[in-house]
């Protein structure tokens, strides 16, 4: 017997995939080789092996099976992508279009938010500036009509200028502006800071004598008085004189001390 | 009618067995369909004689049939004929549960991982048609011996080698290394006999 015989003997074993260990690597040895003859042998052994399930018994699967798989393989039809097409890009049920239209607007919607979370910050932000810019003109504002006040106090010739002097001579002394209208200013230079817990307070001294409490105030870090009285009692009529005492902080309603500086109106 | 849904009877099918699938590549659930319902009593028959439990069977072929609609295009028809392909499959996916079951040794794991092999068709299998091949296959079967029959069903339908085989009728090897070989070329030149008349 050949070696090509003795493999031949051992083609329908391998078919049939019944052959021990040894044997088969041999067979398979001489397959890899090329041996066209054995390798058409092995193809018609192969399709005989599978005529033996004609000695299986008729048997016949349930309804159930045949209902489960090919609800399954819908469902796979419908959603999954194909393995089949080996190699080949796996195809969508949905157009490339629908996915494009939804990443665009995914991508879209994610601009939106974040370009809206920007402008919302930044309208926060231009929010506080427009705050800070209305506080800035409104203490513009509120400079300007000082401004007005004063010079209008200083210059108007209804108003009437004076000063307001202090007891003691070693003081200096205040100067006054009297509008009927627009109120009183007074200024001053070098003035002491009153002591501690204490304020100096202006009064408006009536005809009949009678000390008016006015507004409380302190010099600033270099001695200026700059003091504004913008709507003027309706007593200033009958204001004969100015003074000014150190009073308690917040002030008094009637003078709790010495004058320290004093000016006749007229 | 089981013989009838074994194997297709004539070319026209064979072909159409083979344009089926080409149309699962296209996820055609109606030839899936097709292709279930004219295969599935023979996968389904072989399966429970390997398995003898119906539910766990039924599990296989739901496999088989799924791999079929999943990696369509692994079957080949230049490679042979549709039926044999997804019998083999169908075998080889049954002696690997069976295996898995029984804890044996799994020697054949090189041959079963992998996808059928090429089975031409011979030239006599078209002289016949389904139904006289298969009552010719049982019939030439049934005139083998007792031992020998008993030695092609055990490999076939249990996946025990040429030795376990031995080993479990108390055979000497190479006894029923020719048992096989000769039941099986037996076979083949009884469906020639056939064919031929």
């Amino acid at each position: 017997m050949s070696e090509h015989d003795q493999f031949r003997e051992l083609i329908e074993g391998y078919a049939l995939g019944s052959l021990d260990e040894g044997d088969r690597g041999q067979l398979e040895a001489h397959l890899a080789s090329g041996c066209s003859d054995c390798g058409a042998a092995l193809a018609e052994a192969r399709w005989l092996v599978t005529q033996l399930v004609y000695l299986a018994p008729p048997a016949e699967p349930s309804e159930m099976l045949r209902a489960r798989l090919l609800q399954r393989v819908r469902a796979e039809g419908v959603n999954a992508p194909s393995a089949a097409t080996a190699g080949a890009p796996a195809k969508s049920a949905i157009p490339f279009w629908v996915w494009a239209g939804v990443a665009a607007l995914l991508l879209l919607t994610a601009y939106s938010t974040w370009n809206a979370k920007r402008m919302g910050d930044r309208i926060t932000e231009l929010n506080a500036q427009v705050g800070d810019a209305v506080k800035q003109r409104e203490a513009l504002r509120q400079e300007l009509t000082a401004a007005k006040h004063e010079a209008v106090i200083l210059t108007d010739p209804e108003s009437r200028r004076f000063t307001i002097w202090p007891n003691d001579k070693q003081m200096p002394r205040l100067e006054a502006a009297w509008h009927q209208n627009m109120g009183i200013y007074v200024t001053g230079q070098k003035v002491p800071m009153p002591g501690k817990n204490r304020v100096l307070q202006l009064w408006l001294i009536s005809k009949s004598g009678k000390p008016m409490p006015s507004r409380t105030f302190w010099p600033d870090a270099k001695g200026k008085v700059d003091l504004m009285i913008e709507d003027p009692p309706e007593v200033m009529a009958d204001t004969k004189a100015l003074a000014v005492t150190e009073e308690p902080m917040g002030g008094s309603p009637q003078p709790t001390t010495t004058p320290m500086w004093v000016g006749g109106v007229s | 009618m089981f013989l009838a849904v074994l194997t297709p009877k004539q070319n026209d099918d064979v072909s159409s067995d083979a344009a089926l699938v080409q149309q699962l590549l296209r996820r055609d659930v109606r030839a899936f369909e097709k292709l279930y319902d004219r295969h599935s009593r023979i996968v389904y028959g072989l399966v429970l004689r390997i398995l003898q439990q119906a539910s766990t069977a039924e599990e296989v072929v739901q496999d088989v049939f799924l791999q079929l609609w999943r990696n369509a295009s692994q079957y080949q028809s230049s490679r042979g004929p549709f039926v044999p392909w997804l019998l083999t499959l169908a075998r080889n996916r049954a002696l690997d549960n069976l295996r898995l079951k029984s804890e044996r040794q799994r020697r054949r794991e090189d041959q079963t991982e992998e996808l059928p092999q090429i089975a031409q068709t011979p030239a006599y299998e078209q002289a016949l048609d389904e139904k006289r091949r298969a009552e010719a296959v049982r019939s030439l079967m049934s005139s083998l011996s007792a031992p020998q029959k008993k030695a092609i069903e055990m490999a076939y339908f249990e996946g025990l080698s040429h030795s376990e085989i031995a080993e479990a009728l108390h055979e000497p090897l190479g006894t029923v290394k020719s048992w096989i070989r000769n039941g099986l070329i037996r076979l083949k030149e009884g469906l020639q006999a056939q064919a031929a008349s």
